[in-house]
Order: structure tokens, then C-alpha cells, then sequence
């Protein structure tokens, strides 16, 4: 059994992503939250979470399946598919997180939406990051934030998507601190 | 994004679970109903500022919810959710107040623009009302209001006087609101704490001014059973506002010098001397130069008293504030009589502008609330104000010629405010031969 380093963030991919993007996510996970991230797959099968008539997984189920999963030492879960998610309200969802929780998870599905001709792998890594970083603020009890360059702007688009940066602003950044003395050292 | 107090009513506990979920981070406090009777209990102790209802539940439906929540709470916008079938039902709702509806399941951006556009719409009702009270607290300072010129200076200069311990003369016409402003001065002042006692120096008997003024000791006279405090003792650290100041005797007026010079005085009948400290302000309608020169009030008074005067301006000087107070008194007369009286009409303020108010606000005040009194529709009409019903013409087969003539000059004259050239230009006669006819038939504005 490997020793995994205490208070660690754990990225889950599911199913079969590339490996270069859940590292470009695991280093931008790192930069933003400073604690030690790990890569592990708690799931493999998300058909659990199959809706028939809407042809979506429900994030919602997705998230109660991961949570008695986490590890030990870990403090927080990002989970990674590339299915199109929803939750019973919504027609869709890029993600879905545990407010001041412990779990989260995002979907690639629709962030290769309008990709622009040059840079688009770039630009989409970009996103994914957001979108991590966005989640997980989440589980830090950090909720949408005005500052449309904050990360945990809520974006109505994929325009706003590419135009908010993958960092917290002071604010936030702030509550994350607060949140982070309560969840254990960081790096 | 800020924080909005949601409810969420919808009967499928799934739909509750992800809609407050996702309220949540994006930073609202959220609380979830599974029932129209649930939501009904709990919108009777919290006041939400948006409440998301599904239109289909069981026993009491999501319309019902609607009418019941805007009955008490119309500030509180609600959006309705339905499924795709029901559209009319949520354009119902629409008509019942419902700020919008959403079809289940509805993207997340739609569901985040209209948050957004709710809240846009209540920072907008309390940016109006804010501007509202603003503008109130400019055209109001204590009980006066105005937002005429002359009364914002009157307003200025209360706010620089009211601190200062200073005697203060007011003049100006009856029903100009000389003691609203003695009030003013009082309660802006740094002895606002203590009493203000009015006296009403016109109204007070001159045999009882002396006890009213001083008290009396037991015994003093024959119905003094016991010794009572004067108005001077009873203003003690306050405000003593001396209504009227120019119709005191000269023998009240030497007492009252003394006293405002010494400060002490002694009750009727009393032996001991009783010291008092009050601000005084003092009123009069009357001329108190005229007074003085033909020996009615005394000069030494009046300079003891007329420390820092000013001049309420008359109701004529303040034109442009009639439909201000207007309006006033007439949702104050139609809160007192329970009538449903709403409006002004335009006709209704004209005539009020014309007129000329010799008895200023108080004459303003009774014909609002006699308007109240006599109206018959949610609106005050012209004819509702006694002081412009047309007068009925008063000529009969015995009248003269001349006296015929004389009715329809004054009548012309008070129709145009007494403009000269216009009633000379409706008579058909020149400016010259109208000052000859007002003056050979002894014509007057009071008449």
C-alpha cells in the first residue's frame, strides 16, 4: 500500500483522459489551493449514474458514490470524466461540488465548446483548470464571486469561461485561507 | 453577488436538493419547502427576498402560494417553475404577480440571468425609495415642509439658529407655521431634552395671564387651593414659545422683561424668589415696529426679544410648495377619515395655485380636509373646494345697472387673480377706465 502525504488533494480521473491534462489539472490544482495533489482513481464505471431519458450522468449520484471513498489523508476530491453531466433541475452542469464538503467533480463534456482555431488545446486545458479550481473553491466553502476575473466567477458562458483567470481573487483567496486553517497545513 | 434570503417550494425533494445546492454556491441563503402549506407557514416568521415555486404540488398548488405570499408580501418576487406542458399556468402566474417562470429542467444560465435580473430589480425599488425618502428629508425639516426656496432658507437658518441658546423672534402672517418653526428651533436645540411649553398669549385671558405665566401660591386668591407651577417654572431647561407676543399688556409686558432679563421671577402670591432658565422663543403676526411707534409693545421687549428674528415667508411667497402640502394634508385627512382619496387632480392644483391663501397653510389645510370630507370619488376635484365653487350670480330683475356692473367687474377680477390687463382685456375696456371703475365702486380683493 502506498503512503499517501497527508492533508493531499486527490484528482480521480474516470474512465480514459488524457494524462497530460489531468497533469496540466493536478499542477493548476497545486498552484491555487498549496497542498501536496495526488492522482487516483476511485471510480472507474460511471453508468451508475446513466439517466436514459436525459442521455446525462447525474453529478449529484456521482458525488454520493465518491464520498465514503476518500482517503484517509485526503482533504478534498476532484473528480474528472468527460460525460456530459446534470443535476435533476438543471439541463446541464459543468461540475458539481460539496458546498464546505469534501467532493467534487467536473466534466470536459462541453468545455470543447468553441474552441478557437490557434491554441485550442491551450485554451482548453485553460478551462478544465478553471473549472477545477472553480469546484473545489466550492468544497473550501467559497461561493460565487462577483469579480468576473475571479475563478469562482459563476460564468453564464463559455466566453466568460476563457475570460476569467484560474486564480482566486484577494477575496476569495482570503476565504480560502480561512477555510484552510480549519482543513490542516498546507504546503 | 449579493446575498438573497430564496425559498424553494416544490414538492419532489430531488428538485429541492439540487436547486438549493446550486443557489448555495452561488452564495444565497436558501431554504426549502415541500408544500404550499409549508411554504405558507414559513413565509409568516422570515421575509424572503425570491421564492422559486413549482406551479403542480399536491393540496395547495403553486398559484395559490402566489396570491397568498403577494397578499402580505408584495416586495417578495417569486418565480414559478413548470414543466414543459403547463405553460399556461405559468402565464397565470405571471398575471398574479410572478416575476417570471422557468421550465423544468432550465440551464443553468437562464436560471442565473434571472437571479441576477430579480436582484437588479429590488436594488432598483430601494434605490427609488431611497431617493424618495431622500427627497423627503429635503423637502422636510421636522414637521415643516417646503421645498420652495424661502423655506429652504428658513430650514438653513433654523439649523444654525436651533444650537445657539439665543431668543428668537418669529413674524410672518397667521397660518404660516410660526410655531412649527419655535418646534423646530426646539427640537434641534441643545435643550431638546427639556420641555417646550407654548403660551398662547392672544388666547389667555389678561386676568389669568399673570398665573397662567407665574403659578400662584396656595392661598393667593380666593380659588387657590393649592399652589401651582406657571408656565416660566414648567419651561425650566427647555423652551418657553411665547405664541402671539404682540397681544400681551403692557403690564405683562414689564413682568415678562424682568423676567427675561433677571431670570427670576416670583409665583402670585409668593414670597420666594424662583429662579428659571429656558430658551424663549417668541411669535407675532403682528407689525411690531407699528406697535411700537404708536406705543402698544414696549421697545426694550422687543429688543430683548428680537435677538435673531426671521420672517416665515406667506403661503403666497411659497407658491410652488402648494401641491407639496397638499398632497400632504390629504394623506393625512384621508388616512383620519378612512376615505380612499388618492389624488389631486390637475384641474384641482391649478385652482389652488391661483388662489391667494390670505389665511395661508391653515386655510390650505382646512380646504383639503373639508375637500376629503365632501368628495365623492377617489379624487379631489375642483368643486370639492368650497373657496372655488362659481359663484352663483346674485342678480335679479331689481338690480341696477350699476350694481350689475360692479358683480361682473369683481367677478372677472377675482377669476384672474386680479391680473389688471387681463380683466381689462376680457371687459373690453382700457387699464385706466378698470382702476376708475374698481375705484368708483369701492371694489376690494377681500370682498
Amino acid at each position: 500500500m502506498i503512503d499517501l502525504p497527508e492533508h493531499n488533494i486527490l484528482v480521480s480521473p474516470i474512465g480514459d483522459l488524457d494524462s497530460s491534462l489531468i497533469d496540466q489539472i493536478m499542477k493548476g490544482v497545486s498552484d491555487c489551493f498549496r497542498y501536496p495533489v495526488i492522482k487516483k482513481s476511485l471510480i472507474e464505471d460511471m453508468e451508475f449514474a446513466f439517466d436514459s431519458l436525459r442521455e446525462q450522468y447525474n453529478s449529484t449520484l456521482l458525488l454520493e458514490k465518491l464520498s465514503p471513498m476518500i482517503p484517509s489523508n485526503t482533504i478534498k476530491v476532484l473528480a474528472v470524466c468527460d460525460r456530459d453531466l446534470f443535476i435533476p433541475i438543471l439541463t446541464h452542469v459543468y461540475g458539481e461540488a460539496q458546498l464546505n464538503g469534501r467532493v467534487s467533480i467536473i466534466s470536459i463534456y462541453r468545455l470543447k465548446d468553441n474552441l478557437p482555431l490557434i491554441n485550442g488545446q491551450s485554451v482548453f486545458f485553460q478551462r478544465v483548470i478553471k473549472e477545477a479550481v472553480h469546484e473545489l473553491g466550492h468544497t473550501f466553502n467559497i461561493r460565487h464571486c462577483p469579480d468576473k476575473s475571479c475563478a469562482m466567477h459563476y460564468c453564464h458562458s463559455i466566453g466568460d469561461v476563457d475570460n476569467k483567470s484560474n486564480q482566486l481573487c484577494r477575496y476569495c483567496d482570503t476565504l480560502l485561507a480561512d477555510a484552510k486553517k480549519k482543513a490542516g497545513p498546507s504546503l | 453577488m449579493s446575498e438573497k434570503k430564496i425559498l424553494i417550494v416544490d414538492d419532489e425533494l430531488i428538485m429541492r436538493e439540487s436547486l438549493a445546492g446550486w443557489l448555495e454556491r452561488d452564495g444565497h441563503f436558501v431554504d426549502k419547502a415541500g408544500s404550499g402549506e409549508e411554504a405558507i407557514e414559513k413565509v409568516k416568521d422570515i421575509k424572503y427576498d425570491i421564492m422559486l415555486v413549482d406551479i403542480k404540488m399536491e393540496g395547495i398548488s403553486g398559484l395559490d402560494v402566489l396570491k397568498k405570499v403577494k397578499e402580505t408580501d408584495p416586495d417578495t418576487e417569486i418565480i414559478m417553475i413548470t414543466a414543459y406542458g403547463s405553460i399556461s399556468s405559468a402565464i397565470e402566474a405571471m398575471k398574479n404577480g410572478a416575476f417570471d417562470y422557468l421550465l423544468k429542467p432550465f440551464d443553468p444560465n437562464e436560471l442565473g440571468l434571472l437571479i441576477e435580473k430579480v436582484i437588479k430589480h429590488q436594488s432598483r425599488i430601494r434605490e427609488n425609495l431611497y431617493l424618495k425618502e431622500q427627497h423627503r428629508e429635503r423637502t422636510r425639516f421636522e414637521s415643516m415642509i417646503g421645498q420652495s426656496k424661502p423655506m429652504q432658507e428658513i430650514f438653513d437658518l433654523i439649523q444654525s439658529v436651533a444650537p445657539m441658546n439665543s431668543t428668537v423672534l418669529i413674524t410672518g402672517e397667521t397660518g404660516t407655521g410660526k410655531g412649527l418653526a419655535a418646534k423646530a428651533i426646539h427640537t434641534k436645540s441643545q435643550c431638546s431634552e427639556g420641555p417646550f411649553v407654548t403660551v398662547n398669549c392672544g388666547s389667555i385671558p389678561e386676568h389669568l395671564m399673570e398665573s397662567e405665566l407665574f403659578g400662584y401660591q396656595k392661598g393667593a386668591f380666593t380659588d387657590a387651593k393649592e399652589t401651582k407651577k406657571g408656565r416660566l417654572e414648567l419651561a425650566h431647561g427647555g423652551t418657553l414659545f411665547l405664541d402671539e407676543i404682540g397681544e400681551i399688556s403692557m403690564r405683562m409686558q414689564i413682568d415678562l422683561l424682568r423676567v427675561l432679563e433677571d431670570h427670576i421671577f416670583y409665583r402670585v402670591g409668593g414670597t420666594q424668589p424662583i429662579e428659571t432658565n429656558f430658551r424663549v422663543i417668541a411669535a407675532t403676526n403682528r407689525d411690531i415696529d407699528k406697535a411700537i411707534k404708536d406705543g402698544s409693545f414696549r421697545e426694550d421687549l422687543y429688543y430683548r426679544l428680537n435677538v435673531i428674528s426671521f420672517k416665515m415667508p406667506s403661503l403666497c411667497e411659497r407658491k410652488e410648495d402648494i401641491p407639496l402640502l397638499a398632497e400632504h394634508f390629504l394623506y393625512r385627512f384621508s388616512q383620519e377619515t378612512n376615505k380612499p382619496i388618492d389624488q389631486i387632480t390637475r384641474e384641482t392644483i391649478d385652482e389652488l395655485m391661483l388662489y391667494e391663501w390670505p389665511g395661508n397653510i391653515r386655510e390650505l389645510e382646512n380646504a383639503i380636509e373639508r375637500a376629503v370630507v365632501v368628495s365623492k370619488s377617489r379624487k379631489i376635484l375642483p368643486e370639492d373646494l368650497p373657496i372655488f365653487q362659481p359663484a352663483k350670480p346674485q342678480i335679479s330683475q331689481h338690480h341696477s345697472l350699476r350694481e350689475i356692473e360692479k358683480f361682473h367687474i369683481k367677478q372677472i377680477l377675482n377669476t384672474n387673480n386680479w391680473n389688471i390687463s387681463k380683466s381689462a382685456e376680457i371687459l373690453c375696456i382700457d387699464r385706466s377706465t378698470l382702476y376708475n371703475k374698481i375705484k368708483r365702486y369701492n371694489i376690494q380683493k377681500s370682498d
